[in-house]
């Protein structure tokens, strides 16, 4: 039956986003380290973004060198906040491929679900992986588990206030850009 | 219970609204958002809903391929639009319409998949295999 199929990867990457979500919250959410880093790159995303929203771009030398100094500050923040990060993501990375490959057996060569459209042919590869047959609207387990991941995942974090606010995304904190000024 | 910094220099206050007020200030005409986060996150879960729904009624229809696709890009981009003309909100104070549209697409998208893919699969699994037959 294929809506049980369809249901069940539903349920396991429900189960896996609260999993990680709950490993990540243990190591590394909760620590005194990562929540003073969290509001301090918060704190200075905001007055950096106040001071560029009020200086405009005409911007004397000792401003553009003002902002350099604390993108350069906030970019250092930011690599101490991916360190805090590696070590849980370490730990899910091992423990989610794993799973993955466990339940990607589980599913070996089953049809768990009908594509209402063809996927590009780039994309086909996943969608139709270990699938036999040319019917591309055929759905392998994987990709289906990939959008319930892309899907769930975001929307778990966001109920559980864990994903980054706005602002600091906003500034390139998961990839900070310094010297924007230049 | 949404809680959010505030934006901009009121940045040291956290405002936060309980469910029922959240969606009082979404269905009302030039609700008075007290942050800008607080708008962003009515945009990004209403549009949660809405992808959702979308994806059940495109299951159910069915609408397949390219044309399904595209209809929900200009359906869900549209909606945010439409929401903004009818509720009156200023996209300026948010960095203009196009910032508000992008808010939650990529998930929003995710999300229409699975509830399309789902849908179309266990209401038209029996007439797909005899077709194929």
């Amino acid at each position: 039956m294929v809506l049980s199929d369809a249901l069940v990867i539903v349920f396991i990457s429900l189960f896996t986003a609260f999993l990680g979500e709950g490993v990540t919250y243990i190591l590394v959410y909760r620590t005194e380290k990562y929540q003073k880093l969290k509001v301090e790159i918060e704190k200075q995303t905001k007055k950096l973004e106040k001071k560029k929203e009020v200086l405009g771009e005409a911007l004397d030398k000792q401003q553009k060198k003002k902002i350099e100094r604390d993108e350069e500050r906030l970019k250092n923040n930011n690599r101490d906040l991916s360190l805090v990060k590696m070590k849980s993501m370490f730990f899910t990375g091992f423990a989610f491929t794993a799973l993955l490959s466990m339940f990607n057996s589980i599913f070996d060569g089953k049809v768990v679900a009908r594509l209402p459209f063809v996927p590009i042919s780039w994309i086909q590869g996943l969608s139709h992986r270990n699938l036999q047959g040319d019917d591309y609207t055929q759905c392998s387990f994987i990709f289906l588990y990939i959008l319930c991941t892309m899907s769930i995942r975001q929307n778990v974090q966001k109920i559980l206030g864990f994903s980054p606010s706005r602002a600091a995304s906003k500034q390139g904190i998961f990839g900070a850009q310094p010297g924007q000024f230049k | 219970m949404v809680q959010k910094q505030s934006g901009t220099d009121k940045s040291s206050k956290v405002h936060s609204v309980s469910f029922s007020e959240l969606i009082k200030l979404g269905f009302s005409k030039n609700a008075e958002w007290p942050d800008d986060e607080i708008f962003l996150d009515w945009i990004y879960w209403s549009r949660q809903v809405v992808g959702l729904l979308f994806g059940l009624i495109w299951g159910l229809i069915p609408l397949t391929g390219f044309i399904g696709l595209a209809l929900f890009g200009i359906c869900s981009c549209g909606y945010v639009y439409l929401y903004c003309s009818a509720f009156g909100v200023d996209d300026e104070a948010y960095g203009g319409i196009y910032e508000i549209i992008k808010e939650g697409f990529m998930t929003n998208f995710a999300s229409f998949l699975v509830a399309w893919i789902i849908t179309y699969s266990s209401v038209h699994w029996d007439e797909l295999l005899v077709e194929r037959l």
